[in-house]
């Protein structure tokens, strides 16, 4: 089992190399070559796992004397989310392939090879942080991950992307001094980097070390007060944004606060206080910055940063003893992973075929580009969590875990409550826009707009069925 | 102590092939038989010195010349740098050097020149690595820096010499400071051991450091910290440094920062475990933290604003060294450990990227960052190397200076030295926007039209291949026969039991308590 998820991690690492020795016009279809066999790999691995009754497996790689340095465990929670980000690492590689033409409207571009490089590190480092059992190999594939992100944000070469990736690289390289602190004083005390390692840890030095962790997390996954790199770093090419700044890398930061949750056996319940109070304000400040977009990428971005909240409010919940809630935010980072590429890549396809984004000037998009119109409406119920799109589910299991323990804690009643709120209110706001710009006679631009490729439209449909189908799947896979 | 031929074979390679290419004529028809001669020279010393290290490593300290030589783990480390760095700058300096001879930077003349002193550099760095003789360890100093100044200022530009003046002046004025605490530290030592001759001998001094006047080793140490610490480029007395780093050929600049820069230190560190069993860790420790810590607050913010790549790389010299200094500083088994492996990363990754700034030369003509772009477009496999040098530095993994970066913060940490540790790992971050920029604004973007595409030579390219491969394996995992070698000359600077190896730089925390105990003298 551990050489297929080892297979996962290493096999797009080697793409990478192949693309850097090919010449250009090969480095397309390698990239997709390899992120569809590392897909096959989880896939294979999942069915393994599932087969054998979800055993957790764990095994060292690296080890320095009898010190584990770097370690895998496969366990539910680590293929499930492991099969989501190589999954739509795959997507993006298709969509991508056809995204970089000299037909697109926005950014006419012919696909380097360093996107494609850059791409299959990322799959695979992605990958390996799923798996991985040590916090030393958390904060490496952490780091590897914010370096990949800042050349991608920075592909298209000009000042102003470039601005963009270094405050993105600085901003969350300055969170993952968190995780540096946590993983040495981890070792420091225990001798081992092992996440199990958390639950011998005396209380005050665990919640230290929580905390450090929890840092780092609201780094990677843009919540207050490290978000601001988020918002900027839209000025990646869209399928970037898509799957770094949606589905995987801004998951990275809910995921290790997840997998420390899970190892530190009795966790002491400041985090949970400190964790929730934050997502709240985060929620609120997300919320409050939705209304003056009027570029569709920023508007996602923000929605980004408030569903991640929603993560961190889940897992925040768990610590006063709901596991309800805990399965509602990882059922959560698999689906809002989906439905948020589907939003982004049709904002992808709307620079492709319309050469804007800006969603003053969409209207109409239903009637030129049935699949877009019908891509946009589903993304954006999907986002806001109505039935019977995904993202309802697990909203609703981290809600019904926040009444649970909001019986016995009133405080976080309320902030169950407002959390609620805000869902409510940014459904409306995604009506308003839906119904700005999706039915009617198409604008002047829209009207302007050129077919979509085929293979986007293939994968823009794979994602819309995912958006109904993902929660069974996660709510089926977590049992 | 064993006596054994091979220190001496080390010193003499390199001495013999300076003395053979200064004999030679220099003439247009002549330089390729100065190459072969380089390049047989390079290919027996880093035999001679594997061999040496090998010996070494299974745990016999070898002496030459009745004691004046002596070669402990530690010692060995640097040793195996010399080796290693010159081996592969060696290299690459045969088909930058041709390059330049090609194009009419230098003449045959200079073309001599730079080999000849190639050769004695390295020999004055061995020398001072080997010295067991602490005047002649002095003595080997400043030969060094009278060996390097003609590199310097081999392109006999206004700039090249100038750097080269202030090189000398600099580093003899600082030097000399380096002499009072040799001659301190000697008086102090044939006052108190039966045999005044052997108060010259390091090992001798060690062995009796605790009967050593305390106070006298206090200020030998100011003393030494300040002249040895002057070549070591630690702020305030590294003025010289990027001046004689960027002037220098590329292969050059990379001998003096991974390697230069080092055996200075090596210095600081015999007197560093001197003073720590005559006076107790707490003097050198504190005074070597403020010189670390002030080098890298300095030197991050100064690598920031710099316009000219190879400028750029020097400060992040100082800030390296000051990295190391500081890890010195924390102490334990676990910071002396990081400090050496730090030593020995720094220097891999910092040859690879001086090496990467003379592919820029070759290819621009030019080291202005603000003319420089595009190299990756231009000339992609240098472009590559160079941006995984970039990131190295920065302390990304999985390249090596991550690893030992985060053993010098989990040593700051260990050592409850929070705040200092806290200020570092930020000004670190402004290292990570500084090399970033080099990769933003130079290797990539478009490349100006006057740039044709074409990468440099096979023979810049393939040691420049391997430096990367060892810093990924570094990264990765340290390879065990490295470790052990780090660990033992860990034992020595902590005075640990070698019969018993302490397992840094990966140690538990059982180990660090029982070794925080100050241990006996080694025999």
């Amino acid at each position: 089992m551990l050489n297929l998820a080892l297979a996962t991690i290493l096999t797009p690492f080697l793409g990478a190399v192949l693309v850097a020795l090919s010449p250009q016009p090969v480095a397309k279809h390698l990239g997709r070559a390899f992120a569809g066999l590392a897909l096959a790999f989880v896939l294979g691995l999942a069915a393994v796992f599932a087969a054998a009754g979800k055993p957790t497996v764990a095994r060292t790689v690296i080890a320095f004397g009898d010190v584990e340095i770097l370690g895998f465990a496969v366990d539910t929670v680590s293929v499930l989310v492991a099969v989501a980000v190589v999954a739509i690492g795959l997507l993006v590689a298709i969509y991508s392939g056809d995204y970089f033409s000299k037909d697109n409207r926005e950014h006419a571009d012919i696909g380097r090879r360093r996107f494609w490089a850059f791409l299959l590190v990322f799959i695979g480092a992605m990958a390996g942080l799923v798996f991985t059992s040590t916090v030393i190999g958390q904060l490496v594939f952490f780091e590897i991950t914010g370096a990949c992100s800042w050349a991608l944000i920075g592909y298209y070469e000009k000042p102003k992307p470039f601005a963009s990736a270094l405050k993105a690289l600085i901003i969350t390289h300055l969170a993952s001094l968190g995780l540096y602190l946590a993983a040495a004083l981890l070792f420091l005390d225990t001798g081992t980097f092992s996440l199990g390692a958390l639950a011998g840890l005396p209380a005050g030095l665990k919640t230290v070390v929580l905390l450090a962790i929890l840092v780092a997390a609201w780094g990677k996954s843009a919540q207050l007060p490290f978000h601001m790199w988020l918002p900027d770093a839209m000025e990646a090419p869209t399928p970037v944004s898509a799957y770094l700044h949606a589905a995987s890398m801004v998951k990275v930061g809910v995921y290790i606060f997840a997998r420390s949750l899970m190892s530190a056996g009795e966790v002491p319940e400041i985090i949970g206080w400190v964790g929730s109070i934050m997502a709240v304000a985060t929620l609120i400040y997300g919320f409050v910055m939705y209304l003056p977009q009027a570029d569709l990428k920023r508007l996602l971005a923000y929605s980004t940063i408030t569903q991640l909240a929603y993560i961190f409010l889940g897992l925040s919940l768990s610590v006063f003893g709901s596991k309800l809630a805990f399965d509602g935010a990882i059922a959560h980072i698999f689906n809002h992973a989906f439905a948020k590429t589907l939003f982004f890549l049709v904002a992808g396809a709307l620079s492709f075929t319309a050469g804007t984004r800006m969603l003053p000037v969409l209207r109409g998009i239903l009637a030129k580009s049935p699949v877009l119109g019908v891509g946009f409406v589903v993304a954006a119920l999907a986002i806001t969590g109505v039935p019977p799109f995904s993202g309802f589910f697990s909203k609703f299991a981290i809600f019904a875990g926040g009444f649970e323990v909001g019986a016995t804690h009133p405080v976080l009643m309320v902030l169950t409550v407002v959390a609620l709120l805000e869902s409510v209110a940014s459904f409306a706001w995604f009506l308003k826009w839906v119904g700005r710009t999706v039915p009617g006679e198409p604008s002047e631009t829209m009207a302007a707009a050129q077919p979509l490729p085929a293979a986007m439209k293939l994968v823009l449909g794979i994602l819309i069925v995912m958006t109904v189908v993902s929660s069974f799947v996660a709510t089926a896979w977590l049992g | 102590m064993v006596p054994s031929v091979l220190p001496l074979l080390a010193l003499a390679v390199p001495l013999v092939a300076a003395i053979g290419i200064a004999l030679l004529p220099a003439r247009d028809g002549t330089t390729r038989r100065t190459e072969t001669l380089h390049l047989g020279a390079i290919a027996a010393l880093s035999a001679v010195v594997l061999a040496l290290v090998v010996e070494v490593a299974r745990g016999t300290d070898v002496s030459a010349l009745g004691g004046w030589l002596y070669v402990d783990p530690l010692a060995a480390v640097f040793v195996a740098l010399i080796g290693l760095i010159g081996l592969l700058t060696g290299l690459y300096a045969w088909g930058y050097v041709r390059h330049d001879l090609e194009h009419g930077e230098i003449g045959p003349r200079g073309h001599k020149i730079f080999h000849v002193f190639f050769h004695l550099f390295l020999f004055t760095m061995l020398l001072v690595v080997t010295s067991n003789n602490i005047v002649m360890m002095w003595v080997a100093v400043e030969a060094t820096t009278l060996g390097s100044a003609f590199l310097v200022g081999l392109y006999g530009k206004r700039p090249s010499l100038e750097a080269a003046w202030k090189y000398v002046i600099i580093g003899t004025v600082g030097v000399a400071f380096g002499l009072y605490g040799t001659v301190l530290t000697y008086a102090d030592g044939a006052s108190v051991l039966a045999d005044h001759e052997g108060a010259i001998l390091w090992t001798n001094l060690a062995a009796h450091a605790s009967a050593l006047d305390p106070m006298l080793v206090k200020i030998a140490f100011v003393f030494v910290l300040i002249g040895f610490g002057t070549k070591a480029g630690l702020f305030p007395m590294h003025a010289w440094l990027p001046d004689a780093h960027s002037e220098a050929p590329s292969p050059v600049s990379a001998l003096l920062s991974a390697v230069l820069l080092k055996c200075a230190l090596f210095v600081v560190i015999r007197y560093l475990i001197l003073t720590t069993r005559a006076v107790g860790a707490d003097f050198p420790q504190i005074l070597l933290m403020i010189l670390g810590f002030a080098s890298v607050a300095v030197a991050s913010f100064l690598l920031y604003v710099q316009k000219d790549l190879k400028r750029k790389l020097a400060y992040s010299s100082v800030e390296h060294i000051g990295l190391i200094a500081l890890a010195l500083g924390f102490g334990g088994p676990l910071g002396i450990g990081a400090a050496i492996l730090h030593a020995v990363n720094h220097s891999l990754a910092k040859a690879l990227i001086f090496c990467g700034s003379g592919n820029v030369l070759m290819k621009y003509g030019t080291r202005d960052l603000g003319e420089v772009k595009g190299l990756l477009r231009v000339a992609p496999a240098s472009g590559v190397m160079m941006m995984i040098g970039s990131l190295a530095l920065a302390g990304f993994p999985p390249f090596n200076l991550f690893v030992s970066e985060f053993l010098i913060l989990g040593a700051g940490i260990a050592s409850g030295h929070w705040v200092v540790t806290g200020l570092v790992v930020l000004l670190l971050t402004v290292t990570v926007a500084a090399f970033v920029q080099i990769v933003s604004g130079s290797v990539l973007g478009k490349a100006p039209e006057r740039i044709g595409v074409g990468d440099v030579g096979w023979r810049a390219l393939a040691p420049m291949g391997v430096l990367v491969a060892l810093v990924v394996v570094m990264g990765v995992a340290v390879p065990r026969p490295v470790a052990r070698l780090i660990e033992d000359a860990t034992a020595v600077v902590v005075g640990a039991d070698r019969a018993t190896p302490i397992a840094a730089p990966w140690q538990k925390a059982e180990p660090i308590a029982r070794l925080a105990a100050p241990a006996a003298p080694r025999s």
